[in-house]
Parts: structure tokens; sequence; C-alpha cells
């Protein structure tokens, strides 16, 4: 649950020319021509992405751009769940299907496991979601409890964030916080507030979707401070480099979040072009949109940095199955290069 | 299952393991349905990844128990999981069988394939029939492979239906079919006369069938079969005309033999045993 169209915000989608801006851009939007030099050679993690929302186009730019490894968080798909198989299946998918999609466009795929805010609401679906979580939440791959917090901030919604912190615990993982669309600040303050007095480390969890208003106290907290390159309704790329030049890379890492909105599958490449272009260094570059992901949700102990840092190749994950000269399924190809089609 | 299996799996785990590692796995062997069945989920986070490469005795001592098991090539967290199966108590079949269909509604790739793996050594074999047959409509390619490939399952309890679907995906998915187990064994005429007229839309979209594939019509050569032999003996690929070689050498169809006698050099490599399938298997 990421985007929010009825809150459009004025910041443009695409800023066209800067120098006849009357005033900073928020966001820009650069064609793969103008920024694919900026980036060679560096690779990048998204910690925040749906990728059941997204099509294989957007897994082969992905991939082309050097996206080699992503985090899949558990969210609300759109439409509301009716049942309990729903809320399975939607799992096993998080963990089977998509793993596996991903796997064949050259990208390591992992998730966070959680109920998402908004249908923590249904309070009787909720309960019986909570029986089945902790199947989920051992499994391979899974890098934390999330996306969980607040979105409304009712008190149904409070409850299940509660119990489920207390399941991250238990299960030694990390926990990505969703903060609200909507009094966004104060949503921010209790869902840390909450994690603090269950006793967690702020170390181990991810605060997401920040602007410039709740960036601060979230550092200064000693928590993760992620954001959300999501133009009209988080932030901008342009506002994002203004961030990164003035708090530096520290406990700071972008993400895309891209899903079923508007929203940009490349969000994290195009804004590492953009830091690029403003003189910030490689190294906080690789920092914010690589290595601080990382190390955050790597404390689940599910990463393993060698199954993608030099380029996941298909075969990679084959051999790991002993199969290594077998094809799994269909290969990656970019077919929009071809006018013929095979 | 015997329990000659068991042990013999845990000789190989134990050999490529530490002490710590095989502990934590022994511990899971006594404990309640739900430890073990939460440790065959949680054994990637307790053991190394890590490929398991079977001496030949051991091999041979998997292949007596069941003919067509092997684990080589497999991971460690893989022959785990399936050694973990087999410590379940089969006693109470209703709670066994609930038990494992938990662990296949919740599973993830990984835990399927082992899943599918262990099927050979699972209790109420039959119970799994329809699980196995879901694993050939799975467009996950090791989910797949699981059931397919290298698997004694399938020969033993699919319908011919649900053998000759999965030799068609097995061919469709451009996957070798010798690593199939029982393929010589199960093969049937419906099979051979299907994956004509698969070879017929691959041949119109200007594509080819792995050479190996025609294996499975030797025995079941027709006069529309042998239409195919004369089009792959016309082929520019030299693996093709061979195939075609092989495939009229194994026919008792008259038809057959004199086509092949037209190429006296093919003839004679068949006829010597210089050329095999074997050669094709790639």
């Amino acid at each position: 649950m990421c985007a929010n169209h009825t809150e459009i915000t004025p910041n443009p989608s695409h800023f066209e020319d800067s120098e006849e801006a009357s005033q900073a851009p928020a966001h820009r939007d650069i064609a793969w021509n103008d920024y694919k030099d900026l980036i060679q050679g560096m690779r990048f993690f998204d910690p925040h992405i749906h990728m059941v929302s997204r099509t294989t186009d957007d897994y082969q730019a992905m991939n082309q751009a050097g996206i080699v490894a992503l985090i899949e968080p558990a969210f609300w798909v759109g439409q509301p769940r009716t049942g309990l198989s729903t809320f399975k299946d939607y799992y096993s998918s998080l963990v089977g299907w998509e793993r596996f999609r991903s796997s064949q466009f050259g990208i390591k795929h992992y998730c966070t496991m959680g109920l998402n805010s908004r249908e923590a609401n249904n309070e009787p679906l909720a309960e019986q979601v909570m029986e089945i979580l902790p199947l989920y939440i051992y499994k391979e791959g899974v890098v934390g409890v999330g996306e969980i917090g607040f979105d409304d901030q009712t008190p149904a919604e409070e409850k299940y964030y509660r119990l489920q912190l207390e399941l991250a615990k238990e299960a030694k993982l990390p926990v990505q916080i969703h903060t609200p669309h909507r009094d966004k600040k104060k949503g921010t303050e209790r869902s840390m507030a909450i994690a603090l007095e269950h006793g967690i480390d702020p170390s181990w969890v991810i605060v997401d979707h920040n602007n410039e208003e709740t960036v601060k106290s979230v550092l200064d907290q000693g928590f993760w401070a992620a954001f959300t390159i999501y133009p009209f309704t988080k932030m901008g790329n342009e506002r994002m480099v203004k961030v990164v030049e003035q708090y530096g890379p520290e406990r700071i890492m972008i993400n895309s979040a891209a899903d079923w909105g508007i929203s940009d599958p490349l969000a994290i490449p195009k804004t590492a072009a953009l830091m690029k272009m403003r003189g910030i260094s490689d190294e906080t570059i690789r920092l914010v949109t690589y290595q601080n992901a990382i190390d955050a949700f790597g404390k689940s102990g599910q990463i393993d940095v060698t199954d993608f840092e030099s380029g996941y190749a298909v075969d990679q994950t084959e051999k790991f199955h002993g199969n290594s000269i077998l094809r799994g399924g269909q290969q990656p190809a970019p077919v929009k290069d071809f006018l013929v089609i095979n | 299952m015997s329990d000659i299996i068991k042990q013999k799996i845990w000789e190989i785990i134990a050999s490529n393991t530490s002490a710590s590692e095989a502990g934590w796995l022994q511990q899971k062997r006594s404990s309640t349905p739900i430890e073990l069945m939460t440790a065959f989920v949680a054994a990637p986070r307790f053991l190394p990844k890590k490929i398991i490469h079977t001496t030949d005795a051991e091999k041979a001592a998997l292949n007596l128990e069941i003919p067509g098991f092997s684990v080589d090539g497999w991971s460690l967290v893989r022959l785990s999981r399936v050694w973990l199966l087999t410590q379940l108590d089969p006693s109470d079949k209703e709670g066994y069988t609930k038990n494992i269909e938990t662990l296949f509604d919740t599973a993830e790739m990984n835990e399927l394939v082992a899943l599918y793996s262990a099927l050979p050594l699972l209790s109420y074999p039959d119970q799994w029939l329809f699980r196995a047959t879901d694993a050939v409509r799975s467009n996950m390619g090791f989910v797949f492979d699981a059931i397919a490939l290298h698997n004694p399952y399938p020969e033993k309890y699919f319908s011919e239906l649900a053998w000759n679907q999965l030799v068609l995906k097995t061919i469709f998915n451009d996957k070798p079919i010798h690593f199939i187990e029982g393929l010589e064994n199960r093969s049937n005429e419906k099979l051979a006369v299907t994956l004509s007229d698969f070879a017929h839309e691959r041949w119109a979209a200007g594509r080819s069938v792995p050479a190996q594939v025609w294996r499975l019509t030797g025995k079941y050569l027709n006069t529309a079969l042998l239409a195919d032999m004369q089009h792959l003996f016309d082929s520019e690929k030299e693996e093709d005309r061979q195939a075609a070689a092989l495939a009229c050498g194994e026919a008792t169809l008259p038809a057959a033999n004199y086509l092949l006698a037209k190429y006296t050099d093919l003839e004679k490599s068949v006829k010597s045993g210089a050329l095999t399938w074997a050669d094709l298997e790639h």
C-alpha cells in the first residue's frame, strides 16, 4: 500500500528544463540513453518493490540497469482479501512463483512477510492471518517482518503492529515499517516509540517512506531511514539528492516501492544517476543504493552477497540445485530490440 | 520404506556436515512432528550452502534400495530436508498425510523441490499422485525438474496420460529427456504419435526438436512416422540423420528397414553399435 492517488501533491512528475524552472524541481524523469553511461558498472539493491504488480518488461529493464537483488515486502494488493486462503497464496507466491520469476531475469529476490496495516482493520481475518504468519517468517530468503505499521492509525492497526513486532523479536528478524500517508509525522514518531517500547534495537528497524520532515528524528533515534522515490505521493529524486547532500549516506537507503500505482521500478538507478550528476561521490551512492540495505536486512542472516554481487547469473541458481546444464523454463531475452519474434 | 535407505542417506549427510550441523539434525529426529516440520522449513538457517557429490559406492547403494533414486548434485539442505521427511512417523496415516499436505501447501520453491524429491521415499505413495502431476504443471523450472528428472516416482505411479504429459513437457521445455527415469520402460505408441505432431508444429515454426527425442518412436514407427524419418534423413544436421537411423534400426516395420538400408554408412554404424542414443544425449 504505497500509493494514494487521492493525495496528489503539486510536485510535477517530471521536469522539462531546469534552466527555465522558476523553482527547484522535486522530481525529474530521465531517459535511459541520457543516464546509462552515468551508472555504468554500478550495482543496485532495491529494498522495497512489489513485483507481483509489475511486468516482465520491468524485470528486463531492471536487470539491464544494474539491479541485482530486491526485497518484496508483503503488502495490500489493491483488492481487499476476503479469506485466509488468498493471504496464504499471496505469501506463498512471494517465496515461490515470484521468486522464480525474478530468478529468470537474473535478479535475486528476497521478501519481508507481514500483515499490512490496512488489512489489519479486518480483525476476524487478521486474527487468522496471525496464526499462519509464523509458518512463513522462518522461510529461506525472508529478510524481515514487513511492511507493517500504521495507515489510518486505528486501535486494530496498533494491536497487530505490536503483535508483529513481538514476532520479529522472536524470529530475530529486522522490521520494515510503513509510515502513513496522512498525519505522517505523528504516525512515524508513534511507530518508532512503540518499537522501542517493545525493546527492539532501532538498528534492526527500517523506517520507510521518509521525507524531509521525518528523517532527522528517525536518524537521531538510531533507526534506518528509507526513502521511496515515488512521484506524486512520496519523494522525488531531486529532493532525494538534497537529503543525501544534507545528511550523508549513513543509515539512509533508497527504494522504489514500485507497485500497481504510477511508480518507477528504475527509481534507484535514475536517482543514482542524478546524484552522480550533482557530484555526490560514488561511495555515497553505493551506500544509499546498495550496501546500506544489505547491512540492514542482512541482519536476518538470509542475505548471502555471493549470490548476486558479481551479477546474479541464472546458471548460479541452477548449479545450486545441482542441475547446471538445465534451463529453468524461459530465459530472459531482450526481445525489445528485435522486430522479428521467433 | 526401508530403514536401510534412511541410514544410507544419513551416512551421506554425516560425511558432508560438521558435528554441530549433524547434531542439530539428529536432535530433530526424535522430536514432535511440528518440530520436524519447522526444522524442514528452517534448515537453511542451520546448514551451509553446499552441493553433495556422491561416490560410486554410495550411488550403487541408493540405487539398490530404490532403483533410479539418486542424490548426486543435490544441495545439502535438500538432502537434509528429504531425510527429515523420512523421520516423520507414518503409523497414523491421517496425521502423517495431513502434515505432509501442510508442508506442500505452504512451501516455498526450494521446499517444493525437496518435497518432490522425497516422493519415492514417502509412505502411502498413491496419496501423492495429484501433487506429483501438479508439479508437472508447474512453470517453476526447479519444481518441474524435481519431479521429472532423476526421480523414479513417475515411472512407478503415473498413468499413461500423466506420463506422456511429463515427457512432452520435458521436451517442450528443452530439457534433456534421458534424465527421465524409466523413459525406455514407459514408452508407448500414443506418445510416439503425439511426438510426431509436436515435431511438425516446431518444424512449421522454423524450429527444431532435439535429435534424441526420436528414441521414443522406434518401436512404434508407422507410415506417418516413417515420413518423419525421411524428413530427418534429409536434414542438414548430422544428429537428425543419426536419430533417424537409430529409430529405424529399432523398428519392426519392414519399410523402416528398407529406408535405413538406403543410408549404408549410417546403417553400418547402427548395426555395429558404433552409434547409440547415448551419442545424442545432451
